[in-house]
């Protein structure tokens, strides 16, 4: 095939996909619930290496103080589990509709509007992002995999574990952005109603 | 028409960035796309190499390894807990009758202990809620004037983003590349002249309209002497060691902002605990929310490097430093337009796509005209707490308008924080005119002598060779093979 003729496939299965979902939204939202309830559970993994993370950085700089020295494997777990938080979080957070958005236009259409605009965000920025970052991220984990790559610090972790992290959590959110799109195209179809309203993150 | 557009690539990228900005949908993503999208455009003009794309996931892994960013969650869950911890309470209501009887009184109080909770937490939230539950009652029933009492609440709540420890500031020597400790020196004399242009602005105001701020009656001072003191302390020791155990440490170079931020998170854990309001549904919610807004500025943080990779690769980021290098006036010229453009900006996006998406457009052009980069972080932070106290993103009004009795309109709320936001206005504007209030407490550059340095590289003599050119090592035979 040319790219020409990718690029016209793509479009065509990205419209199929739109008229599918509206199609089968109502036999679909079993499948929405599922992956919503995976989204819960990965929130919560994600909520608690928040606590977690803050009491081993603030253990970590309490033991240097007391003179026992800090090591590589501390500081580095702090790090993986901030990778942990958001890539675990995302997908609750797409949930919970909290991903910020300037809502110039968005917040002045009616709810109709917004839903399309999460329809087709969905199916035209969303999925293929992170179908494409799946893609980019495979591979550079398989790579470390074989290798059984550590750190190149001293006393360090092994790193393939983090690197495993990024396409495991950009699935969650493909995932979380499929059961989006069918939530919203069961609200456009009128038999659902959107529990989570868009509001602006609060800092 | 094909050539055009490859030939203009960065602009058409940039004009595509604000269009799909604009449609709504989360802006981490649709940046994501528009750089991924145009990725592969790029490559079929053979603008950039394909395997370009492949310097993502470094990319992602530069975001998620960034020790720096980790302040975000742990300054966010301090300030969760700060909140409703009860702190702000007894500092609120001890301050306040301290400076009850001279007229503004409680204005002053709401200020300063804008300011103490500023110097304790990174975030808005803690210190506009707090403030607005217990003050607002206090000055709408003696008497304050409703927009003034508003505005200052609102205002000095948004103090907290200039005083460091200031997330905003972390997030912006982030992007700039420069020391978060540098950047919270050089707030110091900001954070002072805005604490005092508020103070003059209750003191005109008191002078000029007494009865819009009227001193508290002696009925409604109810402590006194010993109490009174008794009370000041219990706000203020607490408050003193969480100050020491965030900004201390930074500045003693004891923590990484890091560090400090998770220890600042654990101290007002342990201060919960002490004022028996610590509850694991207080502790849970704060976790919960501070999971989604690092999830949410992570994947802003994600889209947009996405976005500036490929924005960079064709070209786009020179374009932009050049329409701005070139701007009439040259250094002022830009100081003023990116001024006003963050000021402007800031109606549309809110801080974090400032930081992530403007700044880095804005850095390499201030740094080619000569701009201290520090100053520079110093004004945009400075500016873009104006956005705080105006629509659509004013948090600080949101939050007010949560908390605020009914008869309080809105209408009061939003007229209330003009005044304010022309004094942080005004704050910006003596910024620039007078840069020593951010240099002076900076450490001085080192003054480096290239001429003192070249003498030294000559001074050098490696042991075991005599001077340059003596020709002490043995001749190369390429020849002969190696003995071995």
């Amino acid at each position: 095939m040319t790219k020409l003729q990718w690029g016209l496939a793509i479009i065509v299965a990205m419209a199929l996909m739109v008229v599918l979902v509206l199609a089968l939204c109502r036999h679909l939202m079993g499948l929405a619930r599922a992956i919503d309830r995976l989204s819960a559970t990965t929130g919560v993994a994600a909520n608690w290496l928040i606590l977690l993370a803050c009491l081993v950085s603030a253990g970590n700089a309490f033991a240097r103080y007391l003179g026992f020295g800090s090591s590589n494997a501390w500081l580095e777990m702090q790090w993986y589990m901030f990778a942990g938080m958001v890539l675990f979080g995302a997908s609750h957070t797409l949930r919970v509709n909290e991903h910020v958005r300037v809502d110039l236009i968005y917040g002045m259409v009616e709810d109709k509007t917004r839903h399309w605009i999460d329809l087709l965000g969905g199916v035209v920025f969303l999925m293929p992002m992170c179908i494409l970052m799946i893609y980019f991220s495979w591979p550079w984990f398989i790579a470390s995999w074989e290798v059984n790559e550590a750190s190149n610090n001293a006393g360090g972790l092994l790193r393939w574990p983090v690197k495993l992290m990024i396409p495991v959590g950009f699935t969650f959110l493909l995932l979380q952005g499929l059961s989006e799109i069918i939530k919203r195209a069961a609200a456009i179809k009128g038999f659902y109603v959107h529990e989570y309203a868009y509001e602006k993150p609060l800092q | 028409m094909i050539t055009t557009i490859s030939q203009n690539l960065g602009p058409v990228m940039f004009g595509a960035l604000v269009l799909f900005l604009l449609i709504g949908y989360p802006a981490g993503f649709s940046l994501a796309a528009v750089g991924l999208f145009f990725g592969f455009i790029a490559i079929e003009f053979g603008i950039i190499d394909p395997s370009f794309l492949g310097a993502i996931p470094f990319q992602l892994f530069s975001i998620l390894s960034n020790d720096l960013l980790l302040a975000i969650p742990f300054f966010t869950f301090m300030g969760a807990i700060l909140e409703r911890c009860g702190l702000a309470e007894d500092l609120l209501d001890s301050i306040g009758q301290l400076f009850g009887s001279i007229p503004g009184g409680l204005s002053y109080a709401v200020i300063f202990v804008g300011a103490i909770l500023g110097a304790i937490t990174g975030t808005v939230a803690a210190s506009v809620i707090a403030m607005g539950v217990i003050s607002l009652p206090v000055m709408m029933r003696y008497g304050y004037n409703m927009q003034h009492a508003t505005g200052v609440i609102a205002a000095s709540g948004t103090i907290t983003q200039l005083i460091p420890p200031s997330l905003v500031l972390v997030v912006l020597a982030d992007v700039m590349g420069k020391s978060v400790g540098d950047m919270y020196a050089g707030a110091i004399g900001p954070s002072i002249v805005q604490v005092s242009l508020f103070c003059v602005w209750v003191a005109i105001l008191s002078y000029l309209k007494p009865h819009h701020v009227p001193a508290l009656p002696p009925e409604a001072r109810t402590l006194r002497g010993k109490a009174l003191a008794w009370k000041c302390i219990r706000g203020i020791v607490p408050s003193a060691a969480l100050i020491f155990l965030v900004l201390g440490t930074i500045f003693m170079g004891l923590a990484t902002p890091t560090e400090a931020g998770a220890m600042g998170a654990v101290g007002s854990l342990a201060l919960a605990a002490m004022y028996r309001t610590l509850t694991w549904k207080l502790c849970y919610q704060g976790m919960s929310s501070t999971m989604r807004l690092t999830a949410m500025v992570a994947f802003i943080l994600i889209g947009a490097r996405i976005f500036s990779l490929i924005f960079q690769g064709v070209g786009g980021g020179l374009w932009i430093e050049h329409l701005l290098t070139q701007l009439p006036g040259g250094r002022e010229g830009f100081l003023i337009f990116s001024m006003v453009f963050v000021f402007f900006i800031a109606f549309f996006l809110d801080f974090f796509e400032i930081a992530f998406i403007i700044v880095p457009l804005l850095t390499p052009a201030a740094e080619k005209l000569g701009i201290d980069l520090i100053w520079f972080g110093l004004l945009i932070c400075a500016n873009i707490q104006t956005s705080f106290m105006h629509p659509p993103f004013g948090f600080a009004l949101f939050y007010l308008r949560g908390i605020a009795p009914p008869e309080v309109k809105s209408r009061d709320i939003y007229l209330g924080s003009i005044p304010w936001i022309v004094l942080q206005l005004i704050l910006v504007g003596l910024m620039i005119v007078w840069p020593e209030m951010v240099t002076y407490w900076l450490d001085k550059p080192v003054q480096i002598d290239p001429a003192a340095i070249q003498q030294r590289m000559n001074d050098l003599t490696p042991p075991g060779l005599s001077a340059p050119g003596g020709g002490s090592m043995p001749p190369l035979d390429l020849n002969a093979p190696p003995k071995l």
